[in-house]
């Protein structure tokens, strides 16, 4: 914005009147008062103005194509360039507004610019927590493990001499890894397991006394010793922090309504993610059993065990973090039409000790 | 027309004070300039893009300002004095208010 003091001459005056000049970037203000003490404001369109600097007056002389029979008169010659440049400025492309072209610009800027955004959440960000999950130590996975083992205070419903045996089982499976993994039996009534990043494994004793046959521990092992050795739980954490820093420098620290919409989506995101996982986890559990030529119904029968701890489930797999157990039964078929298995006895003798 | 903070101008005494006038400019910041403000929030440092709106802000204010003066045959605006506020939900908006008195010199 520009001001200056100039004098208005006007057919409708009988002389120049004292007027306040104001210019913003497509037009100027002309402020002046009347005769009878009102005051009388003028616009002029930028567009439609011509300034010439007068030399013989050293002023600025300024005429509107709108009202012929006025002029301004500013002194100097700053009113003449600023005009001239506001001017060249309005002619430059971007300033000519067609309403239709700019609405469509609009849109593609916003699509462009959504494009750009979920391109980075869905797959730069993913693919930068994945680098950095990577590069996490055993070492520091153990730790990380450890602190949440610790943190879970399972050591007074700790089963002691199935902690051991379960471990003897998952020695003889020969299964090579960088992991030190500790299996823990838990007592409790939940028909669960799960894994910590860094090796430790826990069982509740509920699903332990579900379980009929060897090859359905040797799946539940496998299936949790995956998780460990793809690093889901590592992988998880980096990319659940990913988003959340990624969606909070986008919508600010979740105070609205967009961004509890964004922070739900996200979950639902982190859903689907889980159930790929707990899918690659089953198919390389899987492999590991049909390495060692383990009977792949152990699989089967351990889904049904799960199927059956949690009657009435109905919950769409879309709002679950495990996929279909219906599902989980028939990609492991699908993936074992042609698998070979034998009997073992040692395994089996290990699981007889436990249902002892 | 003259904008100062001062409450006179030097040498021009002021004929008619017209009244105090005030003006705002309340402006979102975008998505974009939003993100950029929350990496230098996480990286440290000067954020222009906020700098740059706040200076819009500002002189959107000014000119309402002016122009409510010159609206009422003012020539100066004296004392003027600028306020930063954030307003919105997650005070990701900006405000300005300006005020002033608007005088005939």
């Amino acid at each position: 914005m520009k001001t200056w003091f100039g004098s208005y001459i006007s057919a409708f005056h009988a002389g120049p009147v004292e007027a306040t000049v104001l210019a913003v970037e497509d037009h100027i203000t002309i402020g002046y008062r009347r005769e009878d003490g009102t005051t009388q404001t003028v616009r002029w369109n930028l567009i439609d103005i011509t300034a010439v600097f007068d030399k013989s007056q050293q002023a600025t002389i300024i005429t509107s194509d709108g009202e012929k029979d006025c002029s301004l008169l500013i002194n100097g010659k700053d009113a003449t360039d600023f005009i001239l440049q506001m001017q060249a400025e309005q002619q430059k492309p971007w300033h000519k507004k067609d309403k239709t072209k700019e609405w469509l610009r609009n849109l593609l800027i916003f699509l462009a610019v959504a494009g750009i955004l979920m391109a980075t959440y869905f797959l730069l960000v993913p693919w930068l927590s994945g680098k950095l999950a990577s590069n996490v130590s055993i070492k520091t996975e153990e730790e990380f493990g450890n602190a949440v083992f610790d943190a879970l205070d399972l050591s007074q419903q700790q089963d002691g001499e199935a902690t051991v045996v379960l471990n003897d089982f998952f020695k003889e499976m020969e299964i090579p890894t960088g992991y030190n993994v500790r299996i823990t039996v838990v007592n409790g009534d939940v028909v669960n397991a799960f894994a910590l990043p860094g090796g430790n494994i826990v069982v509740y004793s509920a699903l332990l006394k579900e379980l009929k046959t060897y090859p359905e521990l040797a799946a539940l092992l496998s299936h949790e010793f995956t998780h460990i050795n793809n690093r889901h739980t590592t992988r998880s954490v980096f990319r659940q922090l990913g988003s959340r820093i990624f969606l909070s420098l986008l919508f600010g620290r979740f105070g609205n309504v967009t961004a509890i919409l964004a922070d739900q989506a996200d979950r639902f995101k982190s859903l689907k993610y889980s159930r790929k996982l707990e899918k690659e986890a089953d198919i390389g559990g899987l492999s590991l059993l049909q390495e060692r030529k383990i009977d792949h119904e152990g699989f089967v029968g351990l889904f049904h065990h799960l199927k059956a701890s949690v009657p009435g489930s109905a919950m769409p797999e879309f709002f679950e973090s495990h996929p279909d157990i219906n599902s989980r039964i028939d990609y492991i078929r699908e993936a074992s039409k042609n698998s070979l298995a034998e009997d073992n006895p040692q395994l089996r003798a290990i699981f007889e000790k436990i249902k002892k | 027309m003259i904008i100062t903070t001062t409450a006179i101008v030097e040498g021009r005494p002021v004929r008619e004070y017209l009244g105090v006038i005030n003006a705002q400019s309340i402006i979102g910041a975008n998505i974009f300039k939003d993100f950029l403000g929350g990496l230098r929030d996480v990286f440290g440092g000067r954020s222009k893009t906020y700098e740059k709106v706040i200076e819009q802000a500002k002189d959107d204010a000014l000119r309402e300002l002016a122009e409510k003066a010159q609206s009422l045959g003012a020539n100066a605006i004296v004392g003027v004095d600028l306020d930063f506020e954030t307003v919105g939900g997650s005070g990701s908006m900006l405000m300005v208010i300006a005020s002033g008195t608007a005088v005939k010199l």
